[in-house]
């Protein structure tokens, strides 16, 4: 006999291990803007190594926030208008010019003469028009999404060969800031009737772009090589490199262990790595090799807390939390000065920032009094009870930030003193993705997003985007505070500049005064390089840009 | 040959009942690989834009037609699209499948090396001192987790004394420590089993009367023992496929090396329900193949077993009884 036993072990056995594994990878997000030092005249010819964390999942640009994807779709995509990642002011790519009207509901481009695809065709305002058509209003019989950074996007219009106009069913003033983002990455004709199944591993040599590389060799989980367009010249004025990217190629290849990337580059090995964790970086520093934290210029990392979970609908439960938790020492346990404390829930460097540090101080003793006011009195296991029901709260390990679990335990262990019960979840990808859409069972939320536009504050708390507050309850659709979502609304939907960045500084005041979120550090994207590799920059929330990269070493 | 054609029909009818089981656990999970994708609150979609995807979808159609419908799929070689990536799953696995084969079989085969190598050391006749350490070895191995290992192999061979680099190594070069990480695991219960039915074997009869005979120990080692104690490790050789598996999802991730164990871990982190049955039908297949052979090649290892061919079921029963 075949032993049926035997047969049905090795099946258990792996299906438990596949089971077990659910918790181990982690997914990406997004990062801020740093650059390497120059030095010397700048080498053409010669590759690159780079060693990244994951493999690409899909190069749809309104879907590629995932790191490594973006990663690529901004190398070989241009987009309309460049966001200087210092700064953040716009200037002209591929678009000469723009205007708006005065209610943000109506823009005109005029589109550059003699831009190609690297299959050959023309970027004219007829394909920048299909492009936005797409991302503006996806298309979900191809499993398209739209694009989170285009609000209220009606259709378009092309006057005439350099001349496209978009209108907008209510104001958009954040369209602009959408049309720098990898997410808007203009794409071929042809490449925009794919089906989603087209733009996924297998096919990245099929994404045709207007940048400065193409993709080239790729092979599906281990990497691929971007290879240089030696007849680009369309650079944004403000590149250093004008003309053909200095590099003839990058091999990008997926390393997924931290301790081999960073081994790899400190024996030569690799040129540029990414996701240097914060433990890493004394060993690649006190090498002699460059550590480069980007930062990414939007919401910043730390925890929403939902309010209309019952627990926390008491505002001085709330306070207590934020009280209880000590930021200082988390910053300083467990990360490194690349990640500074935040001092609102925006990052000091995103648009329209306004310091709210005095809501989040440690204090303790008023945490404590607090709680005692709120009705929660210590139980006999050190743990505040309420008509017998335990202060047990429960927050996801956010997998794709750094070092999540770890701080997450150490904010546990600090709220414990207070009295109170922190749970981490940890699960599997589906019952993860079930919890925390439920107030009932996460009812804190670890996240951040990055984007260098105003809209990011709307695109992490308002009911229709992330929602991390649960604002919107996904059982009966309801909203809880009418008020957050009308503050929220004016941002994204204020045309005055002024005004819009009042309405943020509005909602960074409100989110801190209602103690709704814990905002804990201003997450950069870390990478190092080997000092034969200059030049290296990112986009402006933290994307390796590769186009002025060069390397003094054959 | 009816034999043969009876273990083939088993076969058939396993293959099925994994699938079908993969089916419904992978249904009865919570959520749903649609879910993962597209209600990631990092993309910022609705509530209508994601009903709207899962229409697109076909999540609305009824799961005994999507069994159907998959199992059919199955039968004929199309084994559906990632719905993470919307890749063809044939295409992931064929990208895959012959670097973890050439990776598990090498990895299979320096295991045997390794704990034949050990079975003799500890027996050998002018090392009876130090035997014991030989002895405590397959119990090290099989304490030394794959990651460590791994990592630790890499940081010496590769970072340290900078022999075999592991970005861009040569096809030969970039084996060998996932081979040796691979199998130093995977040798461990074979060197014990071994070890063990070496001992057992020399306390026969039969070796005091070849002894008696004249024979020196290594002749009674390599001509007489040999052959007797191979059996119980032969089928411990069978089971331990499914550790290969775990073990190169493992040395996969560590090593960068594109394999079914990495495509694995990714599809269950994503709950990608296409790639993960095709998994379970590679994987289910690939251990009735093994067992198939073990139990083909057992007459030839021990002529006992072949003179009774009628009586299969009853030698079944008795190996089960060593295997277990």
């Amino acid at each position: 006999m075949p032993s049926p036993r035997r047969l049905i072990a090795g099946l258990a056995t792996a299906t438990v291990l596949a089971l077990a594994l659910a918790g181990c990878s982690a997914n990406a997000s997004t990062p801020g803007s740093g650059s390497s030092s120059e030095t010397g005249k700048p080498v053409t010819g010669g590759s690159l190594v780079y060693l990244e964390h994951q493999a690409i999942t899909g190069l749809y640009p309104p879907g590629a926030g995932f790191y490594p994807n973006g990663g690529i779709v901004n190398n070989i995509a241009d987009r309309l208008v460049y966001q200087d990642p210092k700064t953040l002011e716009f200037e002209p790519w591929i678009a000469t010019k723009w205007e708006s009207n005065a209610d943000a509901t109506e823009y005109t481009f005029t589109i550059r003469d003699g831009v190609t695809f690297s299959d050959g065709t023309p970027l004219d305002a007829a394909v920048v028009a299909k492009n936005f058509d797409l991302y503006g209003l996806g298309d979900a019989a191809r499993g398209l999404t739209v694009s989170e950074a285009i609000n209220n996007y009606q259709s378009s219009e092309v006057v005439d060969k350099n001349t496209v106009k978009f209108h907008f069913s209510a104001p958009s003033p954040g369209f602009l800031q959408a049309t720098s983002t990898i997410n808007s990455g203009l794409l071929s004709s042809k490449t925009l009737d794919l089906p989603f199944e087209k733009f996924g591993p297998g096919n990245a040599a099929n994404i045709i772009g207007s940048g400065p590389f193409t993709v080239d060799n790729e092979k599906i989980g281990t990497g691929l090589d971007l290879v240089a367009r030696k007849d680009y010249k369309w650079a944004p004025k403000s590149w250093s490199n004008q003309g053909r990217p200095y590099l003839d190629k990058i091999q990008i290849t997926v390393t997924p262990e931290a301790s081999v990337r960073v081994g790899a580059l400190l024996s030569g090995q690799a040129g540029l790595i990414r996701d240097v964790e914060a433990q890493d970086e004394k060993q690649v520093t006190d090498a002699g090799f460059q550590v480069y934290a980007a930062q990414t210029n939007g919401v910043n990392n730390g925890l929403s807390l939902r309010f209309r979970n019952e627990k926390l609908s008491d505002i001085r439960v709330r306070q207590a939390l934020i009280a209880g938790i000590d930021r200082e020492e988390l910053v300083k346990t467990i990360y490194t000065k690349n990640y500074p404390l935040a001092t609102s829930v925006l990052s000091k460097t995103a648009l329209g920032y306004v310091d709210t540090k005095d809501a989040f101080a440690y204090d303790p003793k008023k945490a404590a009094t607090l709680l005692d006011e709120a009705g929660w009195k210590l139980g006999s296991n050190g743990i505040r009870e309420k008509d017998g029901q335990p202060l047990t709260l429960v927050v996801n390990e956010a997998a794709p930030q750094p070092r999540s679990f770890d701080a997450l335990t150490l904010v546990s262990q600090q709220l414990k003193k207070i009295g109170v019960d922190l749970q981490i979840l940890k699960a599997d990808a589906g019952t993860y993705a079930k919890a925390i859409q439920d107030a009932n069972q996460v009812q804190i939320y670890h996240s951040m997003v990055g984007r260098a536009d105003l809209d990011v504050i709307k695109s992490q708390f308002y009911s229709k985007n992330r929602n991390t507050l649960l604002n919107r309850d996904n059982a009966d659709q309801s909203i809880g505070d009418p008020k957050l979502e009308e503050l929220l609304q004016a941002v994204a939907s204020t045309a005055d500049p002024k005004a819009r960045i009042e309405a943020s500084q509005t909602v960074q005041k409100y989110l801190a005064d209602q103690a709704y979120v814990i905002p804990f550090f201003e997450e950069p994207q870390v990478f190092a390089t080997a000092n034969f590799v200059h030049g290296f920059s990112s986009e402006s929330v933290g994307r390796p840009s590769f186009d002025a990269v060069w390397v003094d070493k054959q | 040959m009816k034999y043969v054609l009876g273990r083939l029909g088993q076969a058939a009818a396993v293959l099925l009942a994994a699938f079908t089981v993969a089916f419904v656990l992978l249904q009865a999970m919570p959520g749903d690989a649609l879910m993962i994708k597209f209600e990631n609150p990092e993309l910022g979609l609705s509530p209508d834009q994601i009903a709207a995807l899962r229409v697109a979808y076909g999540a609305d159609t009824p799961l005994p037609i999507q069994y159907v419908h998959s199992l059919l799929g199955f039968l004929g070689g199309d084994f559906g699209y990632s719905i993470q990536s919307g890749t063809p799953v044939k295409q992931l696995l064929a990208e895959v499948v012959p670097g973890t084969l050439l990776l598990a079989s090498l990895g299979f085969v320096a295991a045997v090396l390794l704990a034949v190598g050990i079975t003799i050391l500890a027996n050998l006749p002018g090392l009876r001192r130090i035997a014991d350490v030989f002895r405590a070895l397959p119990s090290l191995f099989v304490a030394v987790p794959v990651f460590w290992l791994g990592i630790v192999l890499i940081q010496v061979f590769s970072f340290q004394l900078r022999l075999i680099p592991v970005v861009n190594p040569g096809p030969v070069e970039g084996l060998i420590l996932p081979v040796l990480t691979l199998a130093v695991p995977i040798s461990a219960p074979l060197a014990q089993i071994l070890i063990r039915s070496v001992d057992d074997v020399l306390g026969y009869p039969f070796v005091a009367v070849v002894r008696a005979r004249g024979a020196g120990p290594w002749w009674i080692l390599s001509k007489n023992v040999a052959r007797n104690a191979v059996l119980p490790a032969f089928t411990m050789a069978g089971v331990l496929f499914g550790e290969l598996i775990g073990g190169a999802v493992v040395t996969e991730t560590v090593f960068g090396r594109a394999g079914v164990g990495r495509l694995t871990e990714q599809a269950v982190s994503q709950q990608d329900t296409p790639i993960l049955l095709a998994v379970v039908l590679l994987s289910a297949t690939v251990f009735v193949v093994i067992n198939l052979v073990v139990d083909l090649l057992y007459p030839v290892l021990d002529p006992r077993l072949g003179a009774r061919k009628r009586g299969i079921a009853r030698i079944s029963r008795e190996r089960k009884v060593v295997a277990v």
